[in-house]
């Protein structure tokens, strides 16, 4: 299959516009080789993974795009790296190698024109990707939200490929940039539970838990949300979806732009299989995150993917300016833009003094550990609860937000009527 | 055929993904696997709990795995573990799997390696065992003996 170039595409291949947009070309072409493509398209935004460390290799790449003349041909902002950036206790760079080199890593990427926006949640910011926008997506939440929420393009793209993209503003016209790979093939009906779990915010963590663990390669839907569904939800779903399964696109049927209707969510095809959620499905997804076990509880983690303005608030009005009991410690993750809009409506203020430690740039469920999380932590996050266990030294209880607010102030966990579902 | 009973050689023609040369042991990954959270890449060794091959080391070795798994992270744990030489020296796939493909490209133009990616059908790599001697040359011919 021969692959068709733009002009531009064969002068950066020739090596006419320098050895960096040469590899980047390379790369791009030996994706669309290995997707078994015939063209590339133009993408308008790129959210980059590579800035996240994961070895010296990925300092050499950059370094090595940088001493060669590398040049961003769209915008492409960052996701969460390592280390908080402003604040360093978090994740030391001076305490070793890779800690120093993961900070070095996320200069570089500034270094090369990218929007430090360190963030896994892209997508709360302004001047966000507009429906039917080819893009290239890293974070698989992201990816997730932004095809499905959004109605941008991406595929699931790794490391290297998402810089390579940026440069040079080309990617392989393959998968869920195409139409038809974007049809719904199997559907989760929740419209037989009852109603005021639906305005549960640990609902939304739990469905994306199980159409993850249950779609395979399919595109799903959802019917029988309600309108009350927010993007805080979305987001959840998003999360959840992409880390006990890998669900890149599904729709909401009624709340998602490419789900008018169950007809237009699958583009009047054929659908698998209609699965009909129970009431025990969830407890069972609730198992799956991680059992209360009698251990004392030592902290609180909220935040993955990073909190939105609206999460603050409902945070803000839960809390009520208690304070969180002296013996735990309570992480809530954010971006440096949400931190700032939020801190202008004195909530950051009160956070603290109430003790909630707020990171921005990074993340806590994965390794090296952010001081104090080790034994049973509670979290709002299905992708937290999947996660951090495997990574960390901790158990983790999945509740809803004002179950945390409540075991974080009461220093044990607390679950309300619906948590013993 | 070989000489002796127990001997057998086959080729199996594989699309190349990534091209290069390379010679080794063949070790066949039962299930696919996260490059990402699921190998250690200073150590070369699989540390995915709920692998089947939970332990064991890559390194040296033709590594014959169905996919990989996952994560964005897979191209860094790949460039990441040949850049240390803990890594395969070449790597047989049953999925054209972009992940590992663009891994191993960087890795060999950043540090002038030739480890080649290379994909066949699964009921052909179920034809190879561990432990079978692998050669692959650049048009994707892998030679096997045992």
């Amino acid at each position: 299959m021969s692959l068709k170039l733009s002009q531009l595409d064969q002068d950066r291949l020739a090596g006419k516009l320098g050895k960096a947009m040469q590899f980047a070309m390379q790369t791009v072409v030996t994706a669309a080789h290995i997707d078994q493509v015939d063209t590339l398209i133009d993408i308008s935004f790129a959210h980059i993974d590579a800035c996240f460390y994961n070895g010296r290799a990925h300092l050499d790449f950059v370094n090595y795009l940088l001493d060669n003349d590398a040049r961003l041909a769209v915008p492409a902002w960052t996701n969460n790296g390592m280390i908080a950036l402003n604040d360093l206790s978090i994740r030391d760079p001076q305490a070793s190698r890779e800690m120093a080199e993961a900070r070095q890593l996320m200069q570089a990427y500034v270094k090369l024109g990218c929007n430090p926006v360190w963030t896994c949640a892209p997508y709360q910011l302004p001047e966000r990707p507009q429906f039917g926008d080819h893009i290239v997506g890293s974070e698989s939440n992201a990816v997730s939200f932004y095809n499905s929420v959004v109605g941008a393009r991406t595929n699931k793209y790794g490391d290297y490929l998402d810089v390579c993209a940026a440069l040079t503003g080309r990617v392989p016209f393959s998968k869920l940039h195409r139409d038809e790979a974007r049809a719904a093939q199997l559907v989760f009906d929740v419209g037989r539970l009852p109603p005021q779990i639906l305005q549960n915010d640990l609902f939304y963590h739990l469905l994306g838990h199980i159409i993850g663990r249950r779609s395979g390669h399919r595109v799903p839907a959802i019917v029988g949300l309600a309108t009350s569904c927010s993007e805080d939800d979305l987001k959840a779903i998003s999360a959840a979806g992409s880390s006990s399964g890998s669900v890149p696109l599904f729709h909401a049927v009624g709340l998602t732009p490419e789900a008018e209707n169950l007809e237009a969510a699958s583009q009047g095809g054929s659908l698998e299989q209609v699965i009909e959620l129970q009431v025990a499905d969830l407890r069972q997804a609730r198992f799956e995150l991680g059992m209360n076990s009698d251990r004392p509880l030592a902290g609180i983690a909220l935040g993955t993917p990073h909190f939105s303005v609206t999460e603050f608030e409902r945070l803000v009005t839960l809390l009520a300016g208690r304070s969180i009991h002296p013996e735990l410690i309570c992480y809530l993750t954010t971006s440096r833009h949400i931190l700032q809009q939020v801190r202008q409506r004195g909530w950051i203020e009160s956070l603290s003094r109430s003790g909630v430690k707020i990171i921005t740039d990074t993340c806590t469920y994965f390794s090296p550990a952010v001081n104090g999380l080790q034994g049973k932590i509670m979290t709002n996050s299905a992708k937290w609860a999947y996660y951090a266990p495997g990574m960390l030294p901790v158990e983790a209880v999945i509740g809803s937000l004002a179950e945390c607010v409540e075991s974080a102030v009461n220093g044990e966990v607390v679950l309300d009527q619906w948590g013993v579902v | 055929m070989g000489s002796g009973v127990s001997d057998t050689a086959f080729e199996i023609a594989a699309s190349v993904l990534v091209p290069g040369r390379a010679g080794g042991a063949a070790l066949v990954l039962d299930d696919s696997l996260s490059f990402w959270g699921g190998f250690d890449c200073a150590r070369g060794e699989i540390i995915d709990i709920h692998h089947p091959q939970h332990g064991q080391r890559v390194g040296g070795s033709i590594l014959l795995i169905p996919a990989s798994r996952g994560s964005a992270g897979t191209p860094g744990g790949i460039a990441e573990t040949l850049r240390n030489g803990s890594g395969p020296h070449a790597l047989v796939l049953a999925e054209r799997d972009v992940n590992i493909g663009i891994g191993a490209l960087v890795a060999n133009r950043l540090y002038g390696m030739e480890v080649p990616v290379v994909a066949i059908r699964l009921d052909e790599m179920m034809r190879i065992r561990s432990g079978d001697r692998i050669e692959i040359d650049p048009r994707g011919t892998i030679s096997v003996r045992r």
